[in-house]
């Protein structure tokens, strides 16, 4: 267990002899072509600006699409990957230099990453071996972990001998045996199908409670990082974009990207209009007014926001079907289970709209016309320049 | 009706393995036909039929009778050869040429191919590797002289050292001549086939393991070489079934009046005998027997191997 510190980490990999010149040329011939990485002088640059303070004992999900430098930054961390820039502190040790055996931490990998000649009881023993750990000790802890991620039964076995979820168990098991500062995860559920990755997420929560270390986890699903962080940390570019509680992030998203990326379906967004009618704001769509929270109206009257173009956002589950609203035709009905996902039609629009299956009177089919209004307090208010949340 | 040989292997489940193999090949003839056959007759007509040439071996061989028409002498050439008195300095010097090779030379592209392994530059790795695998393409005849002129009285060695010996004429030189080019020679080329294994050895797997806090030899010894042991299996029992098989070339260019006492072995004895002598019979003999040694080498050491690896050999 133990306190992180990120201060203005940097990943720039420098160009390889011959890369430059190429990179170089693309970058004059195509300068409109918007990249996910950042080309400099100096290289390719994975991750910029990053700041983060991880308390002792956290839960820390760093979240984003392929290539935002969530995978770098936490190898940064593991020692995997020298820090271009800033500095990393664990338990307030400067660790930039060091080596990844004398970090004190231990690596979940997605591939799991075991021995494939070693037993399961090796796979669990080897960290310890290595640091000379006296074998009635290194017996006691195997077992230990063992018992709390329930592989006693496969000790004996060869990975190749185990399901895809039981290796990640043993992986998890190689991990906790070791009783590291901070336990690094990068990916690890995504070689699972579906339901065994819902039932790992479930048993790495209960390993949570069971253990205590400070983790920091990687991965691209945002229902893993929703369901698994005290605090979020979602990436784009190399940049942090938002950090928070997931209701922080979900509730109030600091910009488009994170609206976007966070919440299943994606948010609805509208080309909208933001008036200021002395302290008042309201929001002007499609010929509609919608009157905004007076909880929101305080925040964007301190931020000093005047009229101006913005984007708006509404959540999926946050618009309702009536009598009475946008007029919309149905082109496709995603029955859930518990909701159906209409994706409809609204002037040339597409948005998509939650339906609790209680409150359906009948079954939507294709060109059907539906009605469909929001409320004000639940609707985010994004500048059209920045992509900022105004409110924040 | 048409019969579905495919059914036929899941309707039979447990069926046996040869069973379910000829369907599958009733299946694809075509492929076999196509893919297989050139390969099969080649090896045929250039490895199988000339096999009949081991009759001279029990025959007092003329060449203008020809096989069928030389006189038959049966095991004669052969008891000849073993009570001669120098078969057990001919045999005690292929030997110790080739253990002692396997011995120096076997590990040696092991070696090579973790230490390529360890360069993270690839361009510097590839030109590192480029001059590794260069000596390969000189032919033996070449590298042979190359030798003869380091060493001589006057070559390079020889000046480095301050003296004047001639190690071309030493018995005792000769060995560690034959094996220390041979490695200078081979270990870069031999290297790839260790290298390409190496490149299996999953980097996730490596990095747990500096994480786990092992050194380069531990990393080794629990990633890399799990990664590359039945690729050095092969090659072993392979080098092993070619023990007797020392190179004749070689052994001949660097073989001198004086240093014959080490350099004489059973392929240099061959030659001499069969090609500059005529005595195709005994020739024949003296390779055929050195042939069954090599098999028996190779069957006993994948036998051993196998009962020590799980099973798993040629």
């Amino acid at each position: 267990m133990a306190t992180v510190q990120l201060r203005n980490i940097m990943k720039v990999y420098p160009f390889v002899s011959g890369e430059q010149k190429k990179g170089k040329k693309k970058k004059t011939d195509e300068p409109e072509k918007k990249s996910n990485l950042q080309i400099t002088d100096e290289g390719v640059v994975a991750v910029q600006a990053f700041d983060l303070d991880i308390a002792d004992k956290e839960f820390i999900v760093l979240v984003g699409p392929s290539g935002c430098g969530k995978s770098t930054t936490l190898r940064m961390v593991a020692g995997l990957e020298e820090i271009s820039g800033g500095e990393l502190y664990i338990d307030g040790q400067l660790m930039n230099d060091k080596a990844p055996k004398d970090r004190d931490i231990a690596m979940v990998f997605q591939n799991y990453a075991l021995y494939p000649h070693m037993s399961v009881y090796d796979n669990m023993a080897f960290s310890l071996k290595l640091r000379k750990v006296p074998k009635d000790e290194i017996d006691v802890k195997v077992r230990e972990a063992a018992a709390i991620l329930d592989i006693t039964q496969y000790l004996e076995r060869k990975p190749k001998a185990l399901s895809g979820g039981q290796r990640q168990r043993v992986a998890i098991g190689r991990a906790i045996v070791r009783n590291p500062k901070v336990m690094l995860m990068d990916e690890p559920l995504s070689n699972l199908d579906a339901k065994l990755r819902n039932e790992m997420r479930a048993e790495i929560l209960k390993l949570r409670q069971r253990i205590d270390t400070t983790f920091m986890y990687v991965t691209h699903d945002q229902t893993e990082a929703m369901t698994l962080g005290d605090r979020i940390v979602i990436m784009k570019d190399g940049y942090i974009q938002q950090i928070g509680t997931p209701q922080e992030v979900f509730n109030h998203p600091a910009n488009l990207f994170v609206a976007g990326f966070i919440g299943m379906p994606v948010m609805n967004f509208f080309d909208a209009e933001l008036k200021k009618d002395g302290n008042k704001y309201f929001v002007e769509v499609g010929g509609y007014r919608v009157e905004l929270a007076p909880e929101k109206e305080k925040r964007l009257l301190a931020n000093n926001v005047s009229s101006q173009p913005i984007t708006l956002g509404v959540r999926p589950e946050h618009t309702d079907v009536g009598d009475s609203g946008v007029s919309a035709k149905v082109d496709v009905a995603e029955m859930m289970g518990s909701s159906v996902h209409l994706h409809v039609n609204a002037n040339g629009k597409d948005v998509i709209i939650i339906v609790p299956t209680i409150d359906m009177e009948s079954n939507y089919k294709f060109g059907d016309t539906v009605h469909f209004s929001f409320s004000g307090k639940v609707a985010h208010v994004f500048s059209k320049e920045t992509s900022k949340n105004l409110e924040y | 009706m048409k019969k579905d040989p495919g059914a036929a292997v899941s309707a039979k489940g447990g069926g046996s393995k040869l069973h379910n193999t000829a369907v599958y090949i009733r299946q694809h003839w075509q492929l076999y036909v196509l893919f297989m056959m050139p390969a099969f007759l080649l090896t045929i007509i250039f490895r199988y039929i000339p096999m009949g040439g081991i009759l001279i071996a029990f025959q007092e061989y003329n060449p203008i009778r020809g096989i069928l028409g030389s006189e038959f002498v049966g095991f004669e050439h052969f008891q000849r050869f073993l009570s001669s008195p120098d078969f057990m300095r001919y045999l005690a010097n292929t030997l110790k040429l080739s253990v002692f090779g396997l011995l120096w030379g076997f590990p040696a592209p092991i070696l090579l191919a973790f230490l390529l392994n360890r360069i993270l530059s690839k361009s510097t790795k590839q030109k590192i590797q480029l001059v590794l695998y260069m000596p390969n393409f000189i032919s033996v005849i070449v590298l042979c002289g190359i030798v003869r002129i380091l060493l001589s009285p006057t070559g390079m060695i020889n000046s480095l050292l301050g003296t004047q010996t001639n190690f071309m004429t030493m018995p005792e030189a000769f060995r560690t001549i034959y094996i220390a080019s041979g490695i200078w020679q081979g270990a870069g080329w031999a290297s790839i086939i260790y290298t390409a294994a190496l490149s299996n050895a999953s980097t996730e797997l490596k990095e747990a393991a500096m994480i786990d806090g092992a050194s380069i030899i531990q990393q080794i010894k629990a990633v890399e070489w799990p990664a590359i042991k039945d690729t050095v299996l092969i090659q072993f029992i392979m080098s092993v079934g070619n023990i007797m098989s020392v190179g004749f070339e070689k052994a001949y260019a660097l073989q001198t009046d004086l240093n014959l006492n080490a350099s004489e072995i059973i392929s240099t004895y061959v030659y001499k005998k069969g090609l500059l002598d005529g005595d195709y019979g005994f020739s024949t003999a003296v390779g055929l027997f050195n042939t069954v040694i090599n098999v028996v080498l190779l069957i006993s050491m994948n036998a051993l191997v196998k009962r020590m690896n799980e099973g798993k050999g040629i």
